[in-house]
């Protein structure tokens, strides 16, 4: 047997199914003005499974998840160059209906960021924006994406309640519904619980592991356990390269690379 | 590299240097428990037996501070390696320990009936190739040495080999005179727990191979001959 396991490599990249893949990032590079904030960044993020993206503060996870929806498209003196393949189409060329594709890949950010309108409100405003449903269909859409988000238990009875009202960690799950409603085929989370108290963070954890059977969804996490805990996929990124890519069990069991070792075991960072 | 944590470091270390206490006793509590047969050494025979509640001790305390570190610092990667390692290999080290005390309390009995020396040179020349296997894959958890410990655990057919040929020498013996039985069939015990030794010698190299590169070893073993370059 050779003993090239003890070897580390520079960068390991795991190669996934084609056919699994939903959103493929190819040689993607960005930046922000001057600063070069992802380097030839190629990633495939599997469908109905979560991946997540870790790596020290500034190593261009966020950027990376901004990129998927475009989101940096509102900000003046950002681009990014190279492919973003969603169901085989490139996201990143130009007169994509950005609109359409944010109904498509959805994001929940770091802070919750709820409406200063009712909870029912909450949750339908973004659907009003691209369906018009009778009142008893628009019931329906609610009840099922706060269900789906764990929350309509919790808030059943006093739908037209304010948002704001809520706790942190049901006003995180409102807007995971609120993106959920309009029925993305991707969603991604900004740091989701980094803001919130261990069980509501517990609460949104199971909420995305539900979520995972139907959605493709990606986590930008500081919180290595959790990490380990709800996704599939796990990729390490550092000074804005992608390190390590591969099953999650493996990056926390037996890391390829020396970075994301020392990174995964508390060794920098 | 160290970790930001430095008492996670310490713990850490605080485990292997437990485990290499607890390492050093068996090695001398098996080699005793030779020395004891081939010598017919009975307050040799005495001291392994009494001593071998420590070997119980560290083990319980190897556990504890194993489980504490899981609960507390939840180590990954090599970290969690070397963590289910120390908790398997102080196992192992453990029944080494039991065993070695068997073989002391047969030496007991063994020193009262007529010496048989052939026979003894022959279960002596196990032992220290059993207990040199211990010390190698102890050296080689040590120093973190794959080529030691892969090399302990190709050459567990020597163990297995001697066994089969003090085997058939007792079976002879005590074919030959009936009134050798008993002793004879203390020794058989003895033998077979000096090779249930070396089968804990080459568990721990497995899990030293484990705890290095994260792979496991494969269920068979190569021939010898296949593996020399």
């Amino acid at each position: 047997m050779s003993l090239t396991a003890l070897e580390s490599q520079d960068v390991s990249i795991e190669r996934i199914d084609n056919a699994a893949i939903k959103l493929d990032v190819q040689e993607l590079d960005f930046y922000y003005g001057k600063k070069h904030a992802l380097k030839s960044v190629s990633i495939p993020f599997a469908e109905r499974a979560v991946t997540a993206l870790i790596g020290p503060s500034g190593c261009g996870k966020s950027t990376l998840l901004r990129t998927l929806n475009r989101m940096y498209a509102l900000y003046p003196g950002q681009r990014a160059t190279g492919r973003i393949m969603f169901d085989g189409e490139d996201i990143l060329r130009p007169g994509v209906n950005l609109a359409m594709l944010r109904a498509r890949i959805g994001m929940v950010f770091q802070k919750p960021t709820p409406f200063p309108m009712s909870i029912y409100d909450n949750v339908a405003f973004g659907v009003r924006l691209y369906e018009s449903l009778s009142k008893a269909d628009m019931d329906n859409r609610v009840e099922e994406a706060l269900r789906r988000a764990a929350l309509w238990d919790e808030v059943k009875d006093h739908l037209s309640a304010s948002g704001l009202g809520l706790s942190g960690g049901q006003q995180q799950r409102l807007c995971v519904a609120r993106g959920i409603a309009v029925k993305p085929e991707i969603l991604l989370l900004d740091e989701p619980t980094s803001a919130l108290d261990p069980i509501s963070s517990a609460k949104l954890e199971e909420t995305v592991t539900q979520l995972k059977s139907d959605y493709t969804i990606v986590v930008v996490t500081h919180n290595m356990g959790q990490a380990a805990r709800v996704s599939d996929y796990t990729g390490f990124m550092y000074l804005g390269e992608l390190v390590e890519f591969g099953e999650t069990g493996t990056v926390f069991t037996k890391p390829a690379t020396r970075r994301a070792s020392d990174y995964v075991t508390g060794r920098f960072g | 590299m160290e970790h930001t944590l430095r008492a996670y470091d310490e713990e850490l270390e605080g485990l292997t240097a437990e485990l290499s206490r607890m390492g050093g006793l068996a090695e001398v509590e098996v080699a005793d428990a030779i020395r004891a047969i081939a010598r017919r050494d009975v307050m040799l025979a005495q001291a392994v037996i009494g001593r071998d509640a420590r070997l119980d001790e560290i083990e319980a305390e190897i556990e504890r501070r194993a489980v504490l570190l899981i609960a507390l610092r939840q180590p990954v990667a090599d970290d969690l390696r070397r963590t289910v390692a120390a908790l398997k290999i102080s196992m192992n080290l453990e029944r080494c320990g039991d065993l070695a005390k068997n073989i002391a309390k047969r030496a007991l009995v063994i020193a009262e009936a007529e010496p048989m020396t052939k026979l003894t040179r022959s279960i002596e020349r196990m032992g220290e190739l059993v207990a040199g296997r211990l010390k190698d894959v102890l050296d080689a958890f040590a120093a973190r040495d794959l080529d030691r410990a892969k090399t302990v655990w190709l050459r567990d057919d020597e163990v297995d080999e001697h066994y089969d040929s003090i085997f058939r020498e007792l079976l002879t013996y005590m074919m030959g005179d009936p009134r050798t039985i008993a002793s004879c069939a203390h020794l058989l015990f003895v033998a077979k727990n000096l090779e249930r030794i070396g089968d804990h010698a080459t568990n721990i190299a497995e899990i030293i191979f484990y705890e290095i590169t994260g792979e496991q070893l494969p269920e068979q073993r190569p021939k010898l001959d296949a593996l020399e370059p």
